[in-house]
């Protein structure tokens, strides 16, 4: 098979190029189709039961992802001076007619009701500001109206006035990039005074602004990294038509793969958006392998095609192993539950055998194609480019033989390196904050913390109460009525009428079946006689009553319920402030008392209660109540304000929350929920972690069992595995001692690390076996090991590191990340090697090398072909020395 | 010939008229429609004669409401009440009593509304399970009515000063009219289109649009009874096209000029409505 490709390829290049680049094209037109999707809550499937219950619960209660603008002004008056609120009232008015903002849920000073005491017995409700105020007096009072209505105060305006805020509910979050845009053109045209400042934010912002950026990282980043691995592999190489090959063809793969991935109608997630910069530096490497050791082995005159099989033969198995176990690292990412996350480990380790296939191909057919001059050239390139690797010529054997010197003090060192970085493993810190994705000086980050520094909090969470006890007293209803019934007879017969009422309503939930049986029963009583007028009233009375405890957050004790939560949550010390329901109800009640202080509570019955919400509901906004409570009072949210949107607090205000209930359990029947996007990132994040420990776990065990079977040999396959688990155990030791937050990024690096550093491993254990054979002699074996074999090492662990720093100039914080860290990796892993491996070795010699030589004598063909592939790294790098 | 009959019988530069003559209007009108006569071209003409039709019907009236308030996710609201009007002038002031009889909760809860043409109207409210009488200042007429979508200012009717009428077509069946406010201000709508009857004189359709031109609000008159010779809109439906919501208003047991008192429009009403009028 292998052969038959590859002289397939040799023999008809012009079909392998026409294929390619028909291939290419038809993906590079896919490319267009191409849908950002930057929702975190996407890191959860749609099905997961969390992400299902917010969504439920966003339905439930009306509510909508907002976009907040901030109006500050730092002034003696703060916002509250007549130019101020006047720019206030136009921006509003204005951010009303947007497309896909829920107009009447926008809430502003200048579109919220105001209740106040007008004189004895008068309440007055009106609009808090209709008109703009003509004097700093009028515009005075507006602040004190505001702030004597506990649920603005802190959410719609600061305490100190200098601040006010407009929430902009959106139809749909995805839109709100395009929102913020024309909000900020409306601001512009507004020509604020120079000390009215004003913010833009709220989570969804920041996931829409994310993803506009996120194609400026991947049109610059990505680019930006081919063009230093260009010049990396030029300064190593020396010779343009060398490196072009391995440069168009990781161009190939990345288009390739994303077209594909595109094409099948993927979203491009921050993820994915990864993807790129991952296959560049993965892609070239095999391939410089090739070209480097084609241009070793031709010579003048040669048949180019039969050096290619040569070559191939050779490199085959070893670049197969190296490509699959990356490839494995990667995919592993599919074990994990969040979806963004599967699509791009799966598609990078496509990547992967994508380019591996282009090595076997693509690059022979390129070598074949060459003119005889160009050959030549490339030949004479290569050998006159070993020059450049004198540094790390002096360098390498002389870190080989301190190493085989001081063996036990290495292994020692790396033990206690390992126990100190799991100290640091236990002290990470889970969390993220998707605004926190920004640096520092973005505006939506600068946006973010003016804005919490003034009002309650921008971040949302909802907990939500449900009373789901209702089945049960339904039938008592039902019970209590059929016995009404009973009695009538005989005098009065309904049961016939009776029974077909509760038939037609059976099935559907016990308060709907009340709702329409309270409105069928009344009109029976409308339009029946005396006798039977008499027996239904009875049922409609007990039908009544019913309703009256399943209109459960209607009543005091349930309203009480939700005060002794929110003081709670407050309690916390992490939450801004939160509102419900019960704020509504004592504020209304206070005003219709007469506005005293002392009347700041909830009314006494259930009746009470209703009657104070009609009186409510006679406002410019009625339907704000059903953001609080739902309109059959079965379930009620209370709104929770954050000013963090670290997942470490909210997960902190959860456990609050759980605390309080374990000695204040819930009434029976009632249950608690969750919801709000502050609330589903902490969800994926522990997702993730748990997600990450099974892919870590799966691809560990899987390259384990590789590197078994490309060694035969258990102790050589645990052996290749300890330079990768040092590197991960060091790297996310660092993470926790440093306290950088183990956040998604940093999830995702652990099976790329494996993937990749095990690499070096199969290098170094292959190299070092076929040595020691031919030697028998340890020095000998160290001295020939550090020679070629450690700088190709080196070289390769360069080139990827150094490929991946254009990501530390990239916009966004997840890829700085990754940047740096897959750079420290890749650095960390090789250097691992190099020390390690050999002390080890030099330790346990006896058994190690017993083994060696054992296995040298039944090696297989993988093996042997290993060796061919170090030997001739060894030939070349003796013959470049020569020149 | 009749058009100009019923013109003059209307006189234009008094807003009330003789709501007796009413049904002879409405005779005349058919009569007029019948005879294939010519359009009316006056829009104040026809606008006052659809608010005196839509809301001056008799000199007094008594109704059970029902209004069926559903939200975008189908969850309904049940409020039923039972109402008495008197007006104090036809065309002019009204006054409304507006006793709940469900849900039980609300049982009892008593509004009192004197509706005044030019000024903000007065309105009180009984709250019985808080024992509480409060005189209520509104400061417009557009807010909700009870919760519902429906505004008090449709409840009782916009007065025909505060816009500005066109009359932008005359199709068969009705007169479309365009409204905008003279103060855009004290409103959310930019203007309004009402669809009015030829022959009834009473709204198809109302439609509210807003600063974009863009419909958001919508009424229509489901169906329409002749009770006591009075056109009468027993059931309307209000959409709030932005939230997807909509209110059902049922009337049943409509009477006309039953002879209500002009006392009982008092605070004292407010706590002890009068049964023959409210129910028990």
């Amino acid at each position: 098979m292998r052969k038959g490709i590859i002289s397939f390829s040799l023999r008809y290049p012009e079909f392998v190029f026409a294929a390619v680049f028909a291939i290419t094209l038809f993906l590079v037109w896919q490319i267009p189709k191409i849908k950002v999707d930057t929702d975190p809550e996407n890191m959860l499937s749609e099905q997961q039961e969390d992400r299902v219950l917010h969504n439920q619960i966003k339905k439930r209660f009306n509510l909508s992802d907002s976009i907040v603008v901030g109006l500050v002004n730092e002034g003696k008056d703060g916002v509250f001076n007549p130019d101020s609120l006047s720019l206030l009232r136009h921006l509003t008015s204005r951010i009303i007619s947007i497309k896909s903002v829920v107009a009447p849920d926008v809430m502003s000073v200048s579109t919220v009701d105001n209740i106040t005491q007008e004189g004895e017995g008068v309440i007055r409700f009106q609009w808090m500001m209709q008109t703009p105020p003509t004097g700093l007096e009028q515009a005075q009072q507006i602040k004190q109206a505001v702030l004597n209505l506990p649920l603005l105060k802190n959410t719609l305006v600061s305490e100190d006035g200098k601040a006010t805020a407009i929430y902009v509910p959106l139809t749909d979050k995805h839109e709100s990039h395009r929102v913020a845009t024309e909000i900020k053109q409306i601001i512009a045209d507004l020509k604020p005074a120079p000390d009215d400042k004003l913010y833009i934010t709220g989570l969804p912002v920041a996931e829409d602004t994310f993803g506009v950026e996120m194609f400026t990282q991947m049109s610059i980043s990505a680019p930006l990294a081919g063009l230093v691995i260009f010049i990396l592999m030029w300064f190593f190489f020396r010779s343009v038509t060398l490196i072009s090959a391995p440069m168009i063809m990781a161009v190939v793969t990345v288009v390739c793969t994303m077209g594909v991935l595109i094409g099948l109608g993927y979203t491009v997630h921050i993820m994915s958006s990864m993807i790129p910069i991952f296959l560049m530096p993965i892609a070239v490497l095999d391939s410089v392998h090739i070209l480097s050791e084609f241009s070793d082995r031709y010579r003048d005159g040669d048949d180019p095609s039969q050096v290619v099989e040569e070559v191939m033969s050779h490199l085959f198995t070893p670049m197969l192993y190296t490509s699959l176990t990356s490839a494995v690292g990667f995919a592993s990412l599919a074990f994990t539950p969040i979806p963004p996350v599967k699509v791009f480990g799966i598609f990078v380790a496509g990547g992967i055998l994508l380019a591996f296939f282009l090595t076997i191909t693509f690059i022979p057919a390129f070598i074949v194609s060459l003119s005889q001059r160009r050959l030549k050239v490339l030949a004479d390139a290569a050998a006159s480019a070993e020059g450049s690797n004198v540094g790390l010529a002096k360098l390498l054997p002389r870190i080989g033989f301190g190493v085989i010197n001081i063996p036990k003090t290495i292994v020692l060192l790396v033990a206690a390196i390992c126990v100190i970085s799991i100290f640091g493993i236990t002290r990470i810190q889970i969390n993220d904050n998707p605004v926190r994705w920004f640096k520092q000086q973005h505006e939506i980050r600068i946006a973010d913390k003016v804005l919490n520094k003034h009002f309650a909090g921008t971040y949302n969470a909802f907990l939500v109460l449900n009373n789901e006890s209702n089945d049960e007293v339904y039938d008592d209803f039902l019970l209590a009525a059929d016995q009404i019934v009973e009695k009538a007879k005989p005098a009065v017969d309904i049961s016939q009428d009776w029974g077909n009422l509760k038939h037609n309503l059976s099935g559907k939930s016990a308060l709907e079946q009340l709702e329409e049986m309270t409105a069928i029963v009344d009109d029976l009583i409308f339009e029946s006689e005396e006798p039977e007028e008499k027996v239904w009233q009875q049922i409609l009375d007990r039908a009544e009553d019913t309703y009256k405890v399943v209109k459960y957050f209607q009543l005091p004790e349930s309203i009480k319920l939700l005060e002794d939560l929110q003081s709670t949550l407050m309690q916390s010390g992490l939450v801004g402030k939160t509102n419900s329901f019960a704020d509504l109800v004592k504020t209304v009640y206070r005003e219709l008392k007469g506005g005293k202080p002392m009347n700041y509570q909830i009314p006494d019955s259930s009746a009470a209660v209703a009657q104070t919400v009609l009186s409510f509901q006679s406002s410019h906004r009625p339907n704000d109540l059903w953001h609080m409570v739902t309109p059959d009072y079965g379930s009620a949210a209370i709104w929770i304000q954050l000013k963090s949107g670290d997942n470490v607090d909210m997960d902190a205000v959860i456990k609050s929350v759980d605390d309080y209930l374990k000695n204040n359990p819930l009434p029976k029947g009632v249950k608690l929920e969750w919801g709000g996007l502050t609330y589903i990132n902490v969800i994926w994040q522990g997702e993730m972690v748990n997600g990450m420990v099974m892919s870590l776990l799966g691809s560990f065990i899987i390259v384990l069992l590789m590197m078994m079977m490309l060694f035969r040999s258990i102790k050589f396959g645990l052996l290749a595995m300890i330079p990768l688990s040092v590197t991960i155990t060091f790297i996310y030791g660092v993470i926790g001692l440093v306290g950088k937050n183990y956040d998604m990024p940093v999830a995702v690096l652990s099976s790329l690390t494996l993937g990749l550093s095990v690499d070096f491993a199969i290098h170094y254990i292959q190299r070092m076996r076929d040595i020691n054979a031919n030697t028998n002699d340890w020095n000998e074996t160290i001295g020939k090991l550090y020679a070629e074999p450690a700088r190709a090492i080196s070289r390769n662990a360069i080139v990827i590191a150094v490929g991946f720093t254009p990501l530390l100039l990239a916009p966004l914080v997840p890829y700085i990340t990754v940047g740096f860290f897959l750079a420290s990796i890749m650095a960390i892993s090789s250097v691992v090697t190099l020390f390690i491996l050999p002390a080890i070795v030099v330790i346990f010699r006896n058994k190690i090398l017993a083994t060696m030589s054992l296995a040298e004598t039944d090696v297989d063909e993988a093996a042997s072909q290993l060796v061919d592939f170090q030997e001739s790294d060894n030939d070349k790098t003796s013959d470049r020395e020569d020149v | 010939m009749i058009k100009l009959q019923i013109e003059r019988m209307f006189d234009m530069n008094n807003l009330m008229f003789h709501s007796k003559q009413l049904p002879v209007l409405m005779v005349l009108l058919g009569f007029s429609l019948f005879a294939n006569a010519e359009d009316f071209t006056d829009v104040n003409f026809i606008v006052r004669f659809a608010n005196l039709a839509s809301y001056y019907a008799g000199d007094d009236g008594q109704a059970k409401v029902r209004m069926t308030i559903v939200d975008k996710n189908g969850k309904k609201q049940r409020r039923q009440f039972n109402m008495v009007r008197k007006d104090v002038n036809e065309g002019g002031d009204q006054n409304f009593l507006i006793k709940f009889t469900k849900p039980a909760d609300v049982r009892d809860t008593v509004f009192m509304v004197a509706k005044h043409i030019g000024k903000d109207d007065d309105r009180w409210l009984y709250l019985p399970s808080i024992d509480l009488v409060k005189r209520i200042a509104a400061g417009d007429k557009r807010t909700s009515f009870i919760g519902s979508h429906f505004f008090y200012e449709d409840v009782s009717g916009r007065g025909l000063d505060e816009d500005e009428h066109k009359l932008i077509d005359t199709t068969d069946k009705e007169y479309i009219v365009e409204n905008t406010p003279k103060q855009p201000e004290s409103v959310e709508f930019a203007s309004y289109k009402l669809w009015i009857d030829k022959v009834t004189f009473i709204p198809n359709k109302i439609e509210y649009y807003n600063k974009v031109g863009k419909l958001y609000r919508s009424v229509e008159t489901v169906k329409l009874e002749n009770i006591q010779g009075f056109q009468t809109v027993v059931r309307s439906k209000i959409s709030d096209i932005q939230t997807g919501g909509y209110t059902l208003m049922e009337f049943k047991g409509v009477k006309y000029n039953a002879g209500v008192p002009a006392d009982i429009f008092t605070e004292r009403s407010l706590r002890n409505p009068p049964r023959k009028w409210l129910g028990k």
